[in-house]
């Protein structure tokens, strides 16, 4: 059953044959009603004719018979019409309504209708003497249409079963076969090679012709695409290769990280400049960049901020290794995709150490090594951000002018100056804290800013010893011993002030003030009042 | 012409004068039947009734020269479809034929002597010894 089943969703042949058949078999059970309800009627006229056929024959007799009311000759009659198998029973009546004579052959069988003739006298056609009841016999009738129902139904199934053949053996030689055929072909066809598929002899101008032509047809299109495709692809390795060596061979490091700031793919440049070495496999072991980055590391969430101002890319200049060996690179970050950024690490140490020393050069006066003016002003500016943040902090301003500088330049020349300078910038420098800050602002004019400094006594304890250590002569080349001494105007900023500028002038003024006072001395800013250390 | 003359004559006389041509179905005079119809008749003469009207045996006579024009007559059947007849019922015995006289005369003597007896005859030659019952035209 099963297999009878799989035959039929398997095989074209079968299911159209079956198909048709069952629609003949469906005609045919129809026509088949139908014949055999005709054909009973047909015998049942036949019989009806016939009985009529036999009545006639007999009516002579019948007519003497009931005309004398003779019994016997009327039951010969009666015997007579019932010795025809067709007759199931006869029953002659006289006008009165009592029976002449009756009789019936066999079984009773089904009912069925009856046939009645009046018989008239056989010398006056209007008297009617008496009246034939005669019963065909239906299971006679039956077994005739049974028999020619049997013919047609025979006839029938002979039929079907040639047309079904018939069917089968169409459907595979116009149908099955070519789509085999071109099935077969169709699974060995190389279409890469240009070829084509055949229709099969027979079928080129039909509908597996047609079928054919457009398979071939797809196939053209296909194969075209194909290699538009492998056009494409060849494009597309070439423009890889050449960004691969782009990247394998460029000098500023490439590299991509992912959502959680892991390097995913870096170039040869960037391990060289992260130190990453080229063993290690970045798909299988990502390194948090963070952890690449001793200074200026962005923080993982910075990464994928956006930026305002709607350009993608994003810069940090971060440090990398030792401070000893500090190397400095700018990384500049764009998105690449979800959750993905791409990458650019240029070494910017050289750069960013000529600047640093360029910065450096700008803040410094050459011949002592101190802060300049120009640094003064900058640490000025640091400090005044610094005091309006902490008000409450005291930082002292120390003015220094030495005493008579100008002799030492005119007598001993201006190396001696010089040297007198660099002198007296050791001594200050090395009497600081490392927050504090000694600059010179020209010539022989110095200043100090003690930060945090509260307190006037740390002052004078600070000026005391610069005064002690300022009677130490400086030998001059020729010999020579000079010594200097130094005005110094003290201003506090946060206490006689809260402007550093104001504090500066104060600070300049007190400092002629300890000039007036007899140099070699030093003077605090105070409203009215200059105190005298000594 | 005087022959076709003369046929016409007798055509017309023939016309004129039925009677001559007809058959009397005649009975007894003494046996009281006035009349007798034309179907009863047929009834009797056919073996269908063997009573008179007035109920006693009917005898029918057949006269044999005339048999055959009596029964065109009566039922319109000639002879030989009468003889058949009868012969079909000879097998049963249950009818007989009437009885066979040769001539006018002896019926009319079978009649005078039986009141149940039922003939016929020319209606020409009736007598009064009978009574006729049934005039047959022809």
């Amino acid at each position: 059953m099963c297999r009878l089943l799989n035959l039929f969703r398997t095989r074209l042949a079968l299911r159209a044959t079956a198909a048709i058949l069952l629609i003949v078999v469906i005609l045919g059970v129809i026509f088949l009603a139908l014949g055999i309800y005709l054909r009973t009627l047909s015998v049942e006229r036949e019989q009806s004719d016939r009985i009529q056929e036999l009545l006639t024959t007999v009516e002579r007799t019948a007519q003497v018979g009931c005309f004398l009311g003779d019994a016997k000759l009327t039951q010969e009659v009666v015997d007579g019409l019932l010795s025809n198998d067709i007759v199931s029973s006869v029953t002659v009546r006289v006008g009165s309504g009592a029976v002449l004579a009756s009789g019936s052959s066999g079984s009773g069988g089904p009912a069925s209708t009856a046939i009645s003739r009046v018989i008239y006298s056989p010398f006056d056609a209007e008297d009617a003497v008496c009246n034939i009841k005669l019963l065909p016999d239906q299971q006679q009738i039956d077994a005739l249409v049974n028999k020619a129902s049997l013919f047609i139904a025979l006839a029938l199934a002979l039929q079907l079963t040639g047309i079904g053949i018939c069917v089968v053996l169409v459907v595979v030689r116009f149908v099955t076969r070519p789509i085999t055929s071109i099935s077969h072909r169709l699974s060995e066809l190389e279409a890469e090679t240009g070829q084509k598929l055949k229709a099969p002899r027979g079928n080129r101008g039909d509908e597996i012709g047609q079928l054919v032509v457009s398979v071939n047809a797809m196939i053209d299109n296909l194969v075209q695409s194909l290699g538009e495709e492998r056009r494409l692809r060849l494009e597309r390795e070439i423009e890889e290769r050449r960004y691969r060596a782009i990247f394998d061979t460029v000098d500023a490091g490439l590299f991509e990280l992912d959502d959680g700031g892991r390097i995913r793919v870096a170039n040869p440049a960037f391990r060289r400049l992260f130190d990453i070495p080229l063993s290690h496999d970045l798909t299988r072991e990502p390194l948090l960049l963070a952890s690449c980055i001793s200074e200026g590391a962005p923080e993982p969430s910075e990464l994928f901020e956006a930026k305002a101002g709607g350009r993608d890319e994003r810069q940090w200049e971060v440090g990398i290794g030792d401070e000893a060996l500090r190397r400095w690179v700018n990384l500049s970050l764009s998105p690449l995709g979800v959750g993905r950024l791409q990458g650019v690490a240029q070494d910017i140490t050289a750069r960013k150490e000529a600047s640093d020393a360029a910065e450096r050069m700008a803040v410094t006066d050459p011949l002592t090594g101190l802060g300049n003016r120009r640094g003064f002003e900058r640490r000025l500016a640091v400090m005044s951000r610094h005091h309006r943040l902490y008000p409450e902090r005291r930082h002292a301003l120390l003015m220094l002018d030495f005493d008579h500088f100008k002799q030492i330049n005119d007598t001993y020349g201006h190396h001696a100056g010089d040297r007198v300078l660099r002198r007296v910038g050791g001594i200050l420098a090395n009497l600081i804290r490392q927050r504090d800050y000694v600059a010179r602002l020209g010539g022989d004019e110095f200043v100090v800013l003690l930060e945090g400094c509260a307190d006037r006594d740390d002052v004078e304890r600070l000026l005391m010893r610069f005064m002690e250590q300022l009677q130490t002569p400086v030998r001059m080349r020729d010999g020579e011993e000079v010594t200097v001494g130094a005005s110094v105007g003290i201003a506090m900023l946060g206490l006689d002030t809260d402007d550093p500028q104001q504090a500066l002038q104060y600070a300049d003024m007190a400092m002629y003030a300890a000039k007036r006072a007899g140099r070699s001395t030093w003077r605090f800013h105070e409203s009215g009042r200059v105190a005298d250390p000594s | 012409m005087n022959r076709v003359r003369a046929s016409l004559f007798v055509l017309l006389l023939a016309t004129a004068l039925p009677a001559s041509a007809d058959i009397a179905v005649v009975v007894n005079k003494d046996s009281g039947i006035s009349h007798v119809s034309r179907s009863d008749a047929i009834n009797i003469f056919m073996g269908r009734y063997r009573k008179l009207p007035n109920g006693h045996l009917a005898l029918p006579i057949d006269l044999t020269p005339l048999k055959a024009r009596f029964y065109r007559a009566l039922v319109n059947k000639d002879l030989a479809t009468v003889n058949s007849y009868w012969a079909r019922l000879v097998f049963s015995g249950e009818a007989s034929p009437p009885q066979q006289l040769k001539n006018e005369a002896e019926v009319l003597e079978l009649i005078s002597n039986n009141a149940n007896t039922l003939g016929y005859m020319d209606s020409a030659h009736v007598t009064s010894d009978v009574h006729v019952v049934l005039i047959l035209g022809e």
